[in-house]
Order: structure tokens, then C-alpha cells, then sequence
């Protein structure tokens, strides 16, 4: 005897709903992402986050040892915040002054911001776009 | 000559426009003349866009400085090949390259389905031309590689992360498979637009869908390999919004592989394998646009450009045609075939295809997040690795394990009883392995302990399908075990060409196991200097010198190291620095030793090399990390073997099709 | 000059179909009637059909599907491939109907 009703919008209505379930306590749990702030909007803020900002000045210190210190600074928007990053790990060959990136940390009493080892990554330079070519 | 690449490309985005309407007329009103014209525009499209690539490919090979494009993306000691491949090594280039792709595909597409679908081929003229205008108006109105300035003495180079053998062929796949996907999507959307309701479009597109999808994975292997040796960070995917740019549209494009052919045995599931086509054509646009329009920060990022506003509007252009074609045609496209019983065929394709499109919305949901947060919320978020491991994990091992069974089960209905014979040797095969390995320390890593034992369940039921076809074979017409192998996978390609893809995905997910959840890495607490060792597992490298020399166009420094195992001498490995003098850029330049018994990779970083000599290192030990890369070529030998054309399968679909009126007016007076 | 000839040059390739019949018997565009719409459909069932028959067939001879399993749907899958047959049967005899008396 063939079914009159067929299971399969049981099963997809039941699958959704699971992967929904499944997504929902994840998200809430691990919460739905580490926050992405600049230098200016760093001071209202505590726990972990994600610092995107442009290197100023000259960095100096080493990464594999007491640290790599540096100063970021608001890549956009019309408050230049700045703040002194003390970061520990790999650092990508495209880091430089001038240079864009995004480190992952928390922000010490003191005003330095402490990042977790290894979470520095650069974005790629406006190489991408046309740029002006070197002067003829 | 910047005037003959706009004027090429201003002629193509007139003829798409014609294809556009004169096609969609000659549709609509039954012109065949017209018809005929609107598709040789396409063929003319595909011409035009080839002068104007033409074009732009001699003015780097001549270092014409006066195009902005080449200025900006070329110097003069840059190597001939990268020359080349700097074409799209920028944002208009990479447009240019899509279109020139996108036009050819059509060209193609349309002029292999001329006498064989006529009234099909008439709708899906106008929507291939349609998509081509979008990209061609982007490439004349907003964004044009053609762009004159005052020539400067030489160019600012190219990227030197651009600058090796990936990157010149990885865009080229992953815009062969990106593209590709809007061949199925324009003949569905054909065949909508038409009102059939057979599968006619499905069939004309099969192979087109295959190889697409292909191509989408090898580039995508292809980028994650350079990642490996040339970003050389230790791994080979980071979840960035680009890389998932492609893998959404190849998770969506795998669904709808599946689906269809349920489609094709029982009929059944016709809306949704038109939303699934169209899904994967939207998301590769989708992909395109992220990638393109700088939106979400990634260390691939463009930076923002004017573009972005016109994609996302292409791209809900797109999604708002397909969501009010499949609406309008809903009625028609419903059948009476109904699913039988949870533990079918059918039933283990459906599974499949809910776990791929769960996993490929998360993953869309983490790259989209981001930017929907910053819109909404003013502030913007950043998605981790451990969001897109865990979901992984929920629905990839899932998926591993239902490739095993999917292709066992039998169609229509399946009893517990007689899965549980079919199942009891690889089941029995897969707990044994999953034993050893927990003896030999893998219950380090739940979730790769779990990944390894459903592979070796997998690989047991493939084994045992080829064993099983082939004596079966052989009890019928006495062959000897080669010819009953050879006839068997030559009389069922699909079958069996399919069985030899599954195999690949298995030896990637062993891979992928390996190399992340047994891996081990190292870092000295000091940088090394002369003569001094690191150990790692069973490794012992010790740092011996450091050599300077200049190539093409860059100074190489590296550190050579000693590698021991045990008691034998490895050889060396060398890991440093290029310092790009032209392009006022560092990159890294990492040593990998990949044993090949093992499939096992050292991987070394000269994270920073002093002044005095000494060198900061950070080691990796990859266990069955080449896996992966076997993986890529198991997987294009099983496409190909699927892809083969099979003379008895096309005879029968040319009866089919042939007594309709499409061939009939040719031959009616 | 090369811009100008690749225009000529594209112009013709659209013109072409106009120019080389520019007064044709038919300009009409074949299209698929309703009757051949739903033999088509027809016949893939049929296809289908067929195609499910012989596959279960040589799954059950090469051991993948089990005695119990195929007598199972054995009996449903000869009936469908029945069905398809019968109703292209029909299809085909009422177009030979038509066929008679328009001759």
C-alpha cells in the first residue's frame, strides 16, 4: 500500500528546525562574534575584541620577545584615536607603517592594548586598485 | 590602441543588449530570423570581448605604461608568464576575464544546443545575454581596465604574492567553474521562461554542470595550496570571506548535482533542483561581489570601489528573477511522485542535500554577518575560526558518512534487514580501523577519530561496490578480472566515475583530519642561531647557514637547515625571505619536506631573520596533509571518467527528443 | 580603423540571418504544442521508468539489494513501467486517430 501523505516535508520541516536549534545554542553560547572596533571607540570598551586600525610611527621592540610595540590609529572617520599595541607572535611580511591590519586583544587599565599571540593579520595594500604608479 | 579595447568592449555590451531584447522578442513572438540573430550576437559578443582581451594581454607583453591597468600591475623585469597573469591580477582585469569566460561559455553552450533544443535555446539567448550586459556594463560605465594615464618609466610590479605558478592558473579555474554555473542557471531559467516541464534542460546541461563544478574545486584545491607554500602562515584555509566566496557556490552546486538525479529516476524534487541552480549561480555572483566590491574586511580586500552598489544590484536583480520565475511557473513544475520511505535512496539524497545547503548557509551567514551587523547595528564583528570548525564538523562528518551509504541503499524502499547485510563488512571494517587507531593515540581528537573511522567506512563500501559490480560481471560473461573491471566502469560511468569522486572528497577528509587535528607545531623560545637544533616529533633540524642571493626581480635570503629523523640524514631545508625591490615588498618564502610514504609535511617558517644571524623559527609537523593534494587529482579522474561520453546514453536521449516540432520545421516544407 | 572593421564585421554576424533569407517561406519559430509537451513527459516517465526496472534487476542479481527488499518494490516499479507504457500507448493512438482523419 503507497503512503497517501508523504513523509519528506515532515523530515525537511524537522531537519530545519535542528539545524536552526543547533545554530541558535551555538551562537548564543560562543556568541555571535568578537567585535570589530577602532582605536577611538577602544576606550569604552572591555573584554576581547577585534582592533582594525592603520600603523603610525615607527614600531619598535621584537615580536618573539618582550613584544613588537606600535602605534594604530583610525583608518577612517574624523576622530584620529590612537593606541599603543603590544603584540607577541608571527608577524605577516606585510606589516610596515602605513599598513592597515586587524589584531585580536583586550585593552589593559593602563591604555595598552594586549593582543593574543599570533592574531595579527594585514590587509592586503591598495596594490589591488590602481594606484599611482611611480613618477615618470 | 586603449581605443580599440573600449570600443571592443562597448560593441559587446551592445550586442548583449540586442541579445536581450531581440532575443526575448523573437521568443515571444516566434521570430525565427530574429532568433537566429539575437544568438549569433552572442557568438559575436564572444568576438568583440576576445579583440578588446586581445588588446590589453599585447599592452602588458609591450609594457605599454599609457594603460593605467598595466602601470599598475607590471614592470618590465616582471617574468613573461606573470606578464600573462597579471591580466587578472587587478579588479577590471578580473571583470574583463569573467566576461571573456562568461561570453565563451555562451557562445558555446548556445551553439551545441542549436538544433538539438531550439525552443529552449530561443529563452535561454536572452538570459545569457543578460548576465553578460551586467558584467560588460561594469566593465565600460564604472570600471574599465582601459584607462589611460601619462606612461611612467615602468610599473609598480605585480604583487609578489601573485608571483608563482597558483596564482597564474588558480583565478582561471575559479572563474571556469564560477561562470560555468551560469550555463544550468540560464537553461533553467529557459526552460521556465518556456513553460516545459521536462528535463530537457537538465540533460543539456549535465556535463556543463560537472564541469564547472570541477573546475570550482580544483581552483579552489589550487588556492588553498598556495596558501600553504606561498602565504605560508601553516595552513591552507582560513575561513576568509574570499575563500568562502567559493566554496558556498561549489557546497550548492554539489546539492544540486545529487538532487538532479533524483530528478532523473523518479521525477520527483523539480522545484527544488531549479532553486538549487539558482541558488549556486546567485551565490557565485554573490562570491564575485564579495570579493570584488571590498565590502567585507578580509586580507584580500579591494579596496572599496564604486562597483560594489552595482553588483549587489545585479546580484538581487538575479535573485528576484529566479524566486518570480519559479513562482510563476510553481503549478506546472509539481508531480505526483512522492517520497516512499525514510530509508531510501531518495531519502539519503535529501539528507545529503539538507546537510550541504545547512553547512553552505552557515558559512554564508559568517561571511555575511559582518557586514550586516555594521549596516544594521553600526558596529561591526569579526567571525572566527571555531563559528565555522564547529559546524564543519556537525555537518561534514554527517555528509562523510552518508556518502557510504547513500549509494547502497536501494531506490524506492529499503528495509532495515537488508541494509544491515549491505553495511555489515565495511561497518564491521570501519570499527576495526576506528580501534586501531584509538590504540595508536588518535583518540587525541574526537572529532578526527570520528572523521577517520567514517573515511575507512567509506572507502570499504567503494571497494566493495567495484568488487561486488566486477565478480558479478564476471559471473555473467567469464571475462578475466581486468576486462570485467574495465567493461564495468566503461558501461556505467556515472556509477562509477561517481564512486572514484566520493573516494577523492574521503582522501581530502583524511587529509584535512590529518593535517589539523593530529598536527603539531613548535617555536624556539630564542631565536637559533648557527648550529643550534629544534626538535619536533620525531625531527631534529638544525640550523646551519644563512645564504643571500639575487634573483629575477628579488633578493632571496635563506636559512638552511639539517633535518634528522631518527638516525637518518634528511637532507636540508631551506625557509627565508624574498625582499621584491621593485614592489618595496617582503614575502615569505616557507620549506616544506613532504615525505611520501607518510604523506606527512614538515613545515618551516624563518619568521624573522637578525641582523646578527640568527633566525626566530616556527615549525610545523602536517601529518597526511598531501592527502589533499592527491585528493584533487582522484577527484578530476573521477570527473572525467563521469564526464565520458557514452554512445548508447546519447542515442537513446537523441530518440527521445527527436520527434518534436524544434527539428521538425527544418525538415517541413 | 580596427575598432570600425570589428564593427562592421560584428554588424553583418547579426545582420546575417536576415540577409541571407530576406524573404523566407516561414519566419515562424517551432514551438512545442501542448500534445508534445506531454508526450515528452510521457516519455521520460516511461524512461524512467524502464530504467528503474533494469536496475533493480541487476542490483538483485549482483547482490545489493536483497530477496525481501526486491519483492518488496518489485511490484510497484513493474506497475509504474506498466502505467508509462499505457499511457504512451494511448498518446500514440489517439495522435494515429488524428492522423486518419485529417488524411
Amino acid at each position: 500500500m503507497a503512503r497517501t501523505t508523504s513523509p519528506a516535508r515532515l523530515v525537511i520541516a524537522l531537519s530545519v528546525a535542528a539545524v536552526l536549534a543547533v545554530f541558535l545554542v551555538y551562537t548564543s553560547i560562543r556568541g555571535g562574534g568578537t567585535p570589530s572596533v577602532s582605536p577611538s571607540e577602544l576606550s569604552s570598551r572591555t573584554g576581547e575584541v577585534s582592533l582594525a586600525g592603520r600603523v603610525v610611527g615607527t614600531p619598535a621592540g621584537d615580536p618573539h620577545g618582550a613584544g613588537l610595540r606600535f602605534t594604530l590609529e583610525d583608518i577612517e572617520g574624523t576622530q584620529r584615536g590612537r593606541v599603543l599595541v603590544v603584540y607577541k607572535g608571527s608577524v605577516p611580511d606585510l606589516f610596515r607603517t602605513g599598513r592597515d591590519l586587524v589584531v585580536t586583544g583586550t585593552r589593559r587599565p593602563d591604555g595598552t592594548f594586549v593582543t593574543t599571540p599570533g592574531s595579527m593579520i594585514t590587509k592586503c595594500p591598495s596594490k589591488y586598485q590602481s594606484v599611482e604608479p611611480p613618477a615618470a | 590602441m586603449p581605443d580599440l579595447g573600449r570600443a571592443a568592449l562597448i560593441l559587446t555590451l551592445g550586442l548583449c543588449v540586442y541579445a536581450v531584447v531581440a532575443g526575448g522578442a523573437a521568443a515571444m513572438l516566434g521570430r525565427r530570423r530574429l532568433a537566429l540573430s539575437a544568438r549569433n550576437a552572442l557568438y559575436a559578443a564572444f568576438g568583440s570581448t576576445l579583440v578588446a582581451s586581445l588588446v590589453l594581454w599585447a599592452a602588458f607583453l609591450r609594457d605599454d605604461f599609457s594603460f593605467a591597468y598595466v602601470a599598475g600591475h607590471s614592470s618590465r623585469d616582471l617574468p613573461f608568464a606573470y606578464k600573462l597573469s597579471a591580466f587578472w591580477g587587478g579588479q577590471e582585469g578580473s571583470l574583463l576575464l569573467w566576461l571573456l569566460v562568461l561570453t565563451a561559455y555562451a557562445a558555446i553552450a548556445v551553439w551545441l544546443a542549436r538544433r538539438k533544443a531550439r525552443d529552449l535555446v530561443v529563452w535561454v539567448t536572452p538570459v545569457l545575454g543578460g548576465i553578460a550586459a551586467a558584467f560588460t556594463w561594469l566593465l565600460v560605465g564604472v570600471s574599465s581596465p582601459f584607462e589611460t594615464i601619462a606612461a611612467p618609466a615602468d610599473g609598480s610590479g605585480l604583487n609578489p604574492s601573485l608571483q608563482n605558478p597558483y596564482m597564474v592558473i588558480h583565478p582561471v579555474f575559479l572563474y571556469l567553474g564560477y561562470v560555468g554555473l551560469a550555463v544550468p542557471f540560464a537553461f533553467a531559467m529557459g526552460s521556465l521562461l518556456s513553460g516545459r516541464t521536462d528535463e530537457r534542460w537538465i540533460v543539456a546541461t549535465r556535463r556543463w554542470t560537472i564541469v564547472a563544478w570541477t573546475a570550482l574545486g580544483v581552483g579552489q584545491l589550487l588556492g588553498a595550496h598556495w596558501a600553504y607554500e606561498e602565504v605560508g602562515w601553516g595552513g591552507y584555509y582560513a575561513w576568509d570571506p574570499v575563500e568562502n566566496a567559493a566554496l558556498m557556490p561549489w557546497l550548492a552546486a554539489t546539492a544540486y548535482l545529487h538532487s538532479v538525479m533524483i530528478q532523473e529516476k523518479r521525477g520527483m524534487l523539480r522545484v527544488w533542483n531549479v532553486t538549487l541552480v539558482g541558488l549556486a549561480f546567485c551565490l557565485s555572483l554573490f562570491g564575485t561581489f564579495l570579493t570584488r566590491s571590498g565590502i567585507v574586511s578580509s586580507i584580500h580586500s579591494f579596496t572599496q570601489s564604486s562597483i560594489g552598489p552595482w553588483f549587489l544590484a545585479f546580484v538581487v536583480v538575479a535573485v528576484v528573477f529566479t524566486v518570480a520565475m519559479i513562482w510563476l511557473r510553481l503549478p506546472q513544475l509539481r508531480t505526483k511522485a512522492k517520497l516512499e520511505s525514510l530509508v531510501s535512496r531518495e531519502a539519503s539524497f535529501l539528507y545529503n542535500n539538507l546537510l550541504l545547503v545547512a553547512l553552505c548557509l552557515t558559512i554564508l551567514w559568517g561571511t555575511a554577518w559582518p557586514i550586516l551587523s555594521e549596516a544594521v547595528r553600526g558596529e561591526s564583528v569579526v567571525v572566527g575560526r571555531p563559528y565555522y570548525d564547529f559546524f564543519l564538523r556537525v555537518f561534514g562528518l554527517p555528509l562523510l558518512l552518508l556518502m557510504g551509504i547513500g549509494p547502497l541503499i536501494a531506490w524506492r524502499r529499503a528495509s532495515l534487514r537488508g541494509l544491515a547485510r549491505v553495511f555489515v563488512w565495511p561497518a564491521g571494517i570501519a570499527l576495526a580501523a576506528g580501534s586501531l587507531l584509538i590504540a595508536l593515540g588518535a583518540g587525541s581528537s574526537i572529532p578526527g577519530l570520528v572523521a577517520y573511522t567514517f573515511a575507512t567506512f567509506v572507502l570499504a563500501t567503494i571497494a566493495l561496490e567495484f568488487v561486488r559490480g566486477t565478480s558479478a560481471r564476471r559471473a555473467l560473461t567469464g571475462e578475466a578480472v581486468p576486462t570485467a573491471f574495465g567493461r564495468l566502469v566503461g558501461r556505467n560511468r556515472r556509477r562509477y566515475g561517481g564512486y572514484v569522486v566520493h573516494a577523492a572528497i574521503v582522501l581530502l577528509a583524511i587529509g584535512i583530519a590529518g593535517s589539523s587535528a593530529y598536527d603539531s607545531v613548535v617555536e624556539s623560545p630564542s631565536p637559533l642561531a648557527r648550529g643550534e637544533s629544534l626538535a619536533i616529533g620525531d625531527y631534529t633540524l638544525t640550523y646551519r647557514e644563512l645564504r643571500e642571493r639575487e634573483g629575477a626581480n628579488a633578493t632571496e635570503i635563506r636559512a638552511v637547515l639539517d633535518v634528522r629523523r631518527g638516525g637518518d640524514d634528511l637532507g636540508t631545508l631551506e625557509a627565508g625571505k624574498n625582499a621584491y625591490s621593485v614592489e618595496q615588498q617582503v614575502s615569505n618564502e616557507v620549506g616544506i619536506r613532504s615525505d611520501l610514504l607518510t604523506g606527512e609535511d614538515l613545515f618551516v617558517i624563518a619568521e624573522r631573520v637578525y641582523e646578527n644571524g640568527t633566525v626566530q623559527f616556527r615549525v610545523f609537523v602536517k601529518p597526511l596533509v598531501n592527502l589533499i593534494w592527491l585528493a584533487g587529482l582522484v577527484f578530476v579522474l573521477g570527473s572525467l571518467i563521469t564526464l565520458w561520453p557514452d554512445a548508447r546514453e546519447e542515442r537513446r536521449l537523441a530518440t527521445r527528443y527527436a520527434r518534436t516540432p524544434e527539428t521538425a520545421d527544418r525538415t517541413a516544407t | 580603423m580596427l575598432g570600425a572593421a570589428l564593427a562592421v564585421a560584428v554588424v553583418l554576424l547579426v545582420a546575417l540571418p536576415f540577409l541571407r533569407e530576406p524573404a523566407p517561406d516561414s519566419d515562424r519559430l517551432g514551438e512545442l504544442a501542448d500534445a508534445d509537451r506531454r508526450r515528452l513527459d510521457a516519455e521520460e516517465a516511461r524512461d524512467r521508468a524502464l530504467d528503474a526496472l533494469r536496475e533493480l534487476e541487476a542490483d538483485h542479481r549482483a547482490g545489493r539489494v536483497s530477496d525481501a527488499d526486491y519483492r518488496t518494490v518489485i511490484g510497484a516499479v513493474r506497475r509504474d513501467a506498466a502505467e508509462a507504457l499505457r499511457t504512451l500507448d494511448g498518446m500514440e493512438a489517439g495522435t494515429r486517430a488524428n492522423g486518419t482523419k485529417t488524411a
